[in-house]
């Protein structure tokens, strides 16, 4: 029999989530990404809600409806002349009595590197199943409730809406450029298709499911030489026990699902 | 039956680690199980509690005693441990065994300093007094000790540690020595017993942060109580 043991039911493991989700804070991650054609740097932001706990033996604690929400700000260029048609003003010829014919120079437009700022956020939720990782580190044991495989996080709606928002932010971008009046729509039609949806999902995916892909959500954590009482004085020392061993478990007991820690000590 | 049932948390420490955790406390603080008057305890220290003599007329400083316990072997209900006859383990209590050395520095008081006038070589007058008589019976001061091997039964009392946090205390409810006779002198050293082991077990608090070695939190909602050799606890977070 373990010499010491702690359970905790669901109702009890929600709210343990809920402080130890909301203690994992905010994340913040930076890098680049391809973004349909064109490379983007970002910042992404993201920050974990826990869900509704559901407590599975023999091992596994399943979160419903795990929110993350993320923010990024994200910089990629555009080169307009790989994207719009030369363009040149018309010469205008006049002739001129004893001159001749005379025409205006022939002036042709170069189309300017533009680079595009967005700032966008949304949030994804999804279902996820953690097991349980124990570990004796530094002096210190510790659980941790770790995912189990990659969770698929669909972006469709979130992509769909960051991609009108690259359009947003691309259209006062264009109207400052000289002559870009006809070739406007032209444009932000071209930039967007070229990155299009899946563009925006290929781009999101691997950077926002790190955020719950690589969670470790801590269940517990105590020093192996665990202190019983601290020093009181002089001529009463602290007092110290030594946590030998630890597991920890799902398991059904009675009529319900527990979340099981067993120690065992030594003085 | 879940371990949680209608609360959130559920906490309980065997009785082997009960006695680990004790064996820790008076291993760091051997102090509580020292006991002793100046001549034997100069002054408390880590390793032992400096106390008064026992004040008398007549004798100087006092009687110098020394109490020293044992490290208390602690067996929950369901008994598992023997105990005397006179002592039951009721469902929800504690039995402990220990080992007391009681000692008093047993000294000769000189009652008359100077001899009677007259009195020279082995003359004894009228007037009675020391003869210059060796008593070999007690030399000046000699150390006088007992062991005993003591039985207590108890319960645990739900108390606050020095720093404020939920702990639990031993109390003490009886006691019982093997074999002393007569009865009468029994009892008498029972009774001095019971009152040491009370004061010194109370003064014994385990926070129940450690009786769960750390895990979750818990607001106690029922108990602590004594149950299948554990000390168990259940709660709220």
């Amino acid at each position: 029999m373990p010499e010491i043991t702690a359970a905790i039911d669901e109702t009890g493991a929600n709210k343990l989530l809920d402080t130890a989700i909301a203690q994992i804070g905010t994340q913040t991650k930076s890098g680049t990404g391809n973004l349909g054609p064109f490379v983007a740097s970002y910042t992404v932001q993201g920050t974990l809600t826990n869900g509704s706990v559901d407590l599975i033996p023999p091992g596994t604690i399943r979160i419903v409806d795990l929110r993350l929400d993320w923010h990024i700000d994200l910089n990629f260029g555009i080169d307009l002349s790989a994207i719009l048609p030369d363009f040149c003003l018309p010469q205008v010829c006049i002739d001129i009595p004893c001159v001749g014919t005379v025409c205006t120079p022939k002036i042709c437009i170069d189309w300017p590197t533009i680079t595009v700022p967005v700032s966008f956020g949304d949030f994804v939720k999804t279902t996820a199943d953690f097991g349980l990782l124990i570990s004796l580190s530094g002096g210190k044991w510790k659980v941790q409730a770790v995912i189990q495989g990659v969770p698929n996080l669909q972006f469709g709606a979130s992509s769909a809406a960051l991609l009108a928002a690259i359009g947003l932010a691309v259209t006062p971008l264009l109207l400052a450029i000289p002559f870009i009046g006809p070739f406007l729509a032209i444009a932000v039609d071209t930039i967007l298709a070229a990155i299009a949806v899946a563009g925006v999902t290929g781009f999101l995916g691997p950077i926002i499911t790190p955020f719950v892909s690589g969670i470790m959500i801590p269940i517990y954590e105590q020093p192996q030489l665990f202190r019983v009482l601290p020093a009181a004085g002089p001529v009463d020392p602290e007092v110290d026990i030594t946590i030998d061993t630890i597991a920890a478990d799902v398991a059904h007991n009675g009529n319900e699902d527990e979340l099981v820690l067993t120690a065992d000590i030594s003085p | 039956m879940s371990l949680t049932e209608a609360q959130m948390v559920f906490a309980s420490v065997h009785e082997n680690a009960l006695n680990d955790i004790l064996t820790a406390f008076f291993t760091d603080r051997p102090r509580y199980l020292v006991y002793g008057s100046p001549s034997f305890v100069p002054t408390t220290t880590v390793a032992e509690t400096t106390m008064p003599a026992i004040a008398f007329p007549g004798i100087p400083g006092g009687i110098q005693w020394r109490v020293r316990l044992s490290i208390p072997r602690v067996d929950l209900f369901k008994q598992s441990a023997p105990l005397p006859p006179q002592l039951t383990l009721a469902p929800g209590e504690f039995s402990a065994s220990l080992a007391v050395e009681l000692c008093l520095e047993c000294r000769q008081i000189k009652i008359d300093p100077k001899p009677p006038r007259g009195t020279e070589g082995g003359d004894k007058g009228d007037g009675g007094g020391t003869d210059g008589r060796k008593d070999d019976r007690h030399p000046q001061s000699e150390l006088t000790c007992c062991k005993l091997a003591v039985f207590a039964v108890g319960h645990i009392e739900h108390v606050l540690a020095a720093n404020g946090e939920d702990a639990v205390a031993l109390a003490v409810d009886a006691v019982e020595i093997v074999d002393i006779a007569p009865d009468a002198l029994e009892s008498l050293i029972e009774c001095l017993l019971f009152m040491i082991l009370q004061a010194v077990l109370a003064d014994v608090r385990l926070p129940l942060r450690a009786l769960r070695a750390g895990a979750f939190q818990l607001v106690p909602v029922v108990g602590p109580l004594i149950e299948d050799d554990q000390i168990k606890m259940r709660g709220n977070v």
